[in-house]
């Protein structure tokens, strides 16, 4: 018998059958004959696929896609016209009015203001139990509905007319805008949630406004979306066919964007960054740009007694080398962060760092000693906490570095990683002592930070933050009518907040985009939003 | 052999309900909320959604719905995937790992087989070295090694392969193909070095045996003593390994989903873990269980098919 | 004849014989004797401690720095965190199977030496526990109650004594029938005093081989629980660790990927070579 015989045979005719197909082997999706099709890679599947309960930014580009709101993002991430032709504001700035263009839902249904009206009221419904009704509680009566107070028809929107949306405020918003284009504020198909209940959203009968329908969902395989014919603007959509794909590892997703298995992936590991931007490897693919992010850790006094100390806290903010963190941990364009806004965000004079912000390292270390020693604590008798963090790549990279950083001044932090949602659920049940972190922006507000350390915030106000100070200059900007007056009022309480150091920044987040050069109409922006009805691939362009 | 399966499920029944019990409290002795994110939740809306969950209610209470469902066939909605039904998060993902699963299990039976005979009859010679130096590396080198490995060099460099997913329900299988080759050869490597280690050492025990010895003494032809006679008795331990195996393969599919992005349940079970998404951890926990019940039944009617000696009783 | 005594020779004197003649056996014990001294006093040793994070030295390439097998992303010295990986490993195959064997022999001597409806629900018990997938269980404690080193032992351990309790129960069910267990029987000794006296230094045998070949498969369960995100935690790290760390980045810094596997793959084959070999020598029917 000569077993190596049959299997060197078998194992020759495999290989040939591999090389003999080989050219196929591209790895792409099918796409069906003179369709395009964009391959998104969209990191993971959605929660929910309804617009009002959506709380991740992977949802967030897929309804994006699906929906059209009253206003909506451009390619260049500024707010414009969407299903709002017009709107105007009454002049004490407390009641908005929006004037409807005519469009239809995905299966021919008029859509009309009324499907707002139904959407805002849903939203505030306390059965329906929306993580997102906070967003809008500056419309009238809304808290008081979602707290079932006051019947759902008592929240602050009407619809005099089919083409007309008012929403009545409790005080001047004039960010409204910007708030306006979140998933909170989608229009929802009344006739579909009347037929269907809770599972309108079902891929097999679904209905939206925007420029494609989503036709199935496979559960860690892929979300396949087709145009919608309905569409108001179809003619200028390009693309005809879009894949979404979950995948958590960004260095497989870069692999897959890497062969054209994928088009666009929206993460990039940090320090991989620098390394694809080589010559020879993939530079035209990488777009890093400022986000609005920050990574901060806020200490929680009720725990660790000495975080009552401003000299502790203090001394713990300043031994941070941000700068290794930032350029060689990350070295994917992070920026050190010093303050909680970053920069960059619409309605903002900018940040006013704390006092020891333009300090060398060397002299915040020597300062955070002589703080830390004066508190009573030196590194032969350390303050030991435990900083409690997400066990995602980026903190596992940077908590060991600012630990051996605070070991040097006299604490011992230990580590406690914990998968991220679980991390927030203990952060805002104050289960933790020291803790990490990282909060994007709801809306291009300043107000998005600045009420995480409000003394009403609540569960999201971490370190139990309360000064009166803060707390009346974000209410008195509230009330301002004048944009300037009112950034300048903003300012004024971060740099409060930032010099009482109960939280220490780290760094700003930058938004990490992978796109293959092929796909054109992709344009790099602050929000870090990408239609796929305003991409296309070279040598294609819509039809209309 | 009708007695012995109503034995079999008079057994079957009190562990599975042994089971449900225990992963229902110990996911639920776990910290954390599985409604919290980044994001605000405030009192009256986390009453809200715990009302709508049926979370607020004692714990006991739980309990006993949740199995009152179970028993209904009704494994409740996902915690985390609003929109989907634990049932459906199941019979979606199940058929793709029972697909890579099988598919693994064929091919390191086949490999492994092979391996184990020729390392049997070469016995300490290169051969038989070579092949349980392959058996050896199998076991001793993590997939999450072999995997990344494999990626770089037959899809980032060589460009056959797909670096990773599931093909669409539309490509066609002279291409789909491709996507199943490397987490199926990873997902068998372990598998293919415990079982040619196994068939080496069943077919050095039956070579010996007398039956054949008296097979090569009628002068039949080695290859007949060898396929027909000794292989069969050499491949009985490996009709008892079935049932691990299976927990070998759906534990090396966690890893092998998650780095090929497979929408199997693998995928689902870890992060719904790590989520504490109560509901479908339980679900998936129940499939799996009842999975390695459902084979050990198996190999043991068909050991019994294969052996003679042994009866069900 | 005068003067010589005939010696006789046991069972054990013939098992070192031909131990000692199996070539890689006794190379696989070498080569884990020098794991173990490097793992004992290896981090004493080097120029760098595990968890010095040297700013100015991320990602160095092996040779340089002073770096004899390169850096980390932080800047952490790997040859270092190498040798107290390979300690955190051993440490952890070995405790895990020490807490596996003490349970497993416990329970399997008792339910076969008992026997009866004891044995019955003893054994069943140990059946549902098989049909819990593994992982599932680990995964669920280390979630449950937190990511903790001693817990981690305990899990594993918890897990692999299934099997060395069926192996157990089944060698105690044949020992129960011979005859000096009769005899000890007869002569009035006490059930306990049997199982720990008779009964239990007779399985040593089965055990070692069975202990020897558990050792790599917990050192690879641990490495996988890494892999997950659920095992030992920063700035400390096992093997497991350092691998799946490394192969995230084997295109920017393969040294990451490479030493730790190789010191991964010798030891669990030193272990498996060790283990067949005591096996042939134990039972030496195989060769």
């Amino acid at each position: 018998m000569r077993p190596w015989g049959t299997w060197t045979v078998a194992a020759a005719a495999l290989a040939t059958t591999a090389l003999g197909a080989c050219d196929s082997g591209s790895g792409r999706a099918a796409c069906p004959a003179g369709k395009l099709c964009l391959e998104r890679g969209n990191v993971a599947d959605p929660l929910t696929l309804d617009p009002l309960k959506s709380t991740t930014i992977g949802e967030q580009h897929i309804l994006g896609d699906m929906f059209t709101a009253l206003v909506q993002y451009d390619a260049k991430g500024e707010p414009i016209p969407g299903i709002a032709t017009a709107w105007e504001t009454s002049p004490d700035g407390l009641t908005w009015t929006f004037h409807l263009r005519e469009s239809k839902w995905s299966d021919g249904a008029p859509l009309t203001a009324d499907d707002f009206v139904f959407a805002m009221q849903r939203l505030m419904d306390p059965k329906f139990a929306s993580e997102y009704a906070y967003i809008l509680y500056f419309v009238q009566n809304a808290e008081a509905v979602n707290g079932g107070k006051l019947p759902l028809t008592a929240v602050g929107v009407d619809a005099p007319d089919p083409r007309t949306f008012r929403i009545h405020l409790t005080h001047p918003v004039p960010y409204l805008l910007r708030v306006a284009t979140h998933t909170a504020m989608y229009p929802i198909p009344r006739h579909m949630v009347e037929k269907y209940g809770d599972h309108w959203t079902d891929p097999a009968h679904w209905v939206s406004n925007g420029a494609y329908v989503i036709k199935t969902w496979v559960l860690g395989d892929r979300i396949h979306a087709e145009r919608n014919p309905y569409f108001y603007d179809a003619k200028s959509v390009c693309i005809d066919e879009v894949n979404f794909y979950p995948g958590a590892d960004a260095i497989s997703a870069e692999r897959r964007v890497r062969r054209g298995e994928i088009d666009y992936n929206w993460d990039i590991q940090s320090n991989r960054i620098s390394y694809l931007r080589q010559p020879g490897q993939i530079p035209d693919f990488v777009h890093v740009r400022t986000w609005l992010g920050t990574v901060y850790i806020p200490f929680n006094p009720n725990a660790v007694p000495a975080f009552k100390d401003i000299r502790v806290r203090q001394a713990l903010t300043m031994a941070i080398d941000r700068d290794f963190v930032a350029g060689k941990l990350m070295r994917g364009g992070q920026l050190p962060a010093y303050t909680l806004v970053p920069p960059g965000i619409a309605s903002y004079p900018g940040s006013v760092p704390p006092h020891w912000a333009g300090w060398s390292f060397e002299r915040r270390m020597s300062e955070a000693k002589r703080l830390m020693a004066e508190a009573g604590y030196t590194p032969e008798h350390p303050l030991k906490f435990e900083l409690k963090m997400r066990n995602t790549n980026d903190p596992q990279l940077i908590y060991p570095a600012i630990q051996a950083d605070w070991r040097s001044i006299g604490a011992v932090a230990s580590l406690y990683p914990e998968e991220s949602q679980i991390a927030y659920a203990d952060y805002s049940a104050r289960n933790f002592q020291a803790a990490d972190v990282g909060w994007i922006a709801d809306y291009n507000d300043p107000l998005t930070f600045l009420y995480l350390m409000k003394s009403t915030t609540g569960p999201q106000n971490y370190s139990d933050y309360k000064n009166p100070a803060y707390d009346a200059l974000l209410d008195k900007a509230d009330h301002d009518v004048d944009l300037t007056e009112r950034g300048l009022d903003l300012a004024k309480a971060e740099h409060l907040g930032m010099e009482d150091a109960t939280v220490a920044p780290v760094y700003f987040y930058v938004s990490k985009d992978l796109v293959n050069p092929k796909l054109t109409g992709w344009q790099e922006n602050l929000p870090d939003w990408h239609l796929s009805r305003y991409m296309c691939f070279a040598g294609h362009k819509p039809p209309g | 052999m009708l007695q012995f399966l109503f034995r079999r499920l008079l057994v079957a029944i009190p562990t599975m309900f042994i089971v449900v019990t225990l992963a229902f409290f110990m996911m639920r002795a776990a910290p954390g909320s599985p409604f919290v994110n980044e994001r605000r939740l405030s009192p009256e809306v986390e009453r809200n959604v715990m009302a709508k969950y049926g979370m607020d209610k004692p714990l006991v209470v739980q309990y006993a719905t949740y199995v009152g469902g179970v028993l209904r066939g009704d494994l409740g909605p996902s915690l985390k995937y609003k929109d989907k039904s634990v049932l459906k998060i199941i019979s979606e993902g199940f058929p793709h790992s029972l697909f890579i699963g099988g598919m693994a299990m064929t091919l390191a039976a086949l490999v492994g087989v092979t391996l184990g005979v020729v390392g049997a009859l070469r016995q300490n010679r290169p051969a038989d070295y070579t092949a349980m130096g392959v058996a050896v590396l199998g076991v001793c080198i993590p997939t999450f090694v072999t995997a990344p490995l494999l990626v770089l060099l037959f899809a980032s460099t060589l460009g056959i392969l797909p670096t990773a997913g599931w093909p669409a329900a539309t490509q066609p299988l002279s291409s789909a193909w491709r996507y199943f080759v490397m987490p199926v050869v990873v997902l068998s490597l372990p598998q293919i070095a415990i079982i040619s280690r196994l068939t080496r050492a069943g077919m050095i025990e039956v070579l010996r045996s007398n039956y054949v010895r008296t097979a090569r003494a009628k002068g039949l032809p080695e290859h007949s003593v060898v396929l027909r006679h000794a292989l069969r008795g050499a491949i009985l331990p490996l009709v008892s390994y079935l049932g691990p195996a299976t927990a070998g393969v759906i534990t090396g599919s966690l890893v092998v989903e998650q780095i090929f992005q497979l929408p199997g349940i693998g995928r689902a079970f870890v992060s719904s873990a790590l989520q504490r998404d109560y509901t479908v951890v339980m679900g998936v926990v129940i499939l799996y269980a009842g999975l390695i019940l459902f084979l050990n039944l198996v190999a043991d009617i068909l050991y019994a098919a294969l052996d003679p000696r042994v009866r069900l009783s | 004849m005068q003067g010589a005594v005939l010696k006789g020779r046991s069972l054990w004197d013939d098992a070192r014989r031909r131990l000692l003649r199996n070539r890689a056996a006794v190379t696989s014990m070498g080569m884990l004797a020098l794991l173990v001294l490097a793992a004992g006093v290896g981090p004493y040793l080097t120029p760098f401690t595990f968890d010095q994070i040297n700013k100015n030295d991320v990602w160095m390439a092996p040779l340089t720095g002073g770096h004899l097998l390169g850096s980390d992303a932080l800047g952490r010295d790997l040859l270092a965190r190498l040798l107290i990986g390979l300690r955190v490993s051993l440490a952890v195959g070995v405790v895990a199977t020490g807490v596996s064997l003490v349970i497993g022999v416990m329970w399997g001597a008792a339910a076969g030496y008992i026997g009866g409806r004891t044995d019955e629900v003893m054994m069943r018990i140990v059946d549902i526990l098989y049909s819990l997938p593994f992982i599932f269980f680990v995964i669920l404690l280390m979630v449950t109650f937190g990511r903790n080193f001693i817990l981690m032992f305990l899990a594993i351990g918890a897990v692999e004594w299934l099997t060395k309790a069926r192996i157990v129960r089944g060698q105690t069910l044949s020992l129960k029938q011979r005859e000096f267990v009769e005899a000890a029987r007869a002569a009035g000794l006490s059930r306990d005093a049997i199982v720990a006296r008779h009964i239990v230094p007779n399985l040593l045998g089965p055990v070692v081989v069975y202990v020897t070949l558990t050792i790599p498969g917990v050192i690879l369960a641990e490495s996988f629980l890494s892999f997950l995100g659920l095992g030992v935690q920063e700035p400390l790290t096992s093997l497991g660790s350092l691998i799946s760390k490394g192969a995230q980045d084997m295109e920017l810094a393969p040294w990451l990927l490479i030493f730790p596997s190789i010191v991964m793959v010798v030891t669990l084959m030193a272990f498996n070579f060790i283990g067949d070999g005591l096996r042939d020598a134990i039972d030496p029917k195989d060769r």
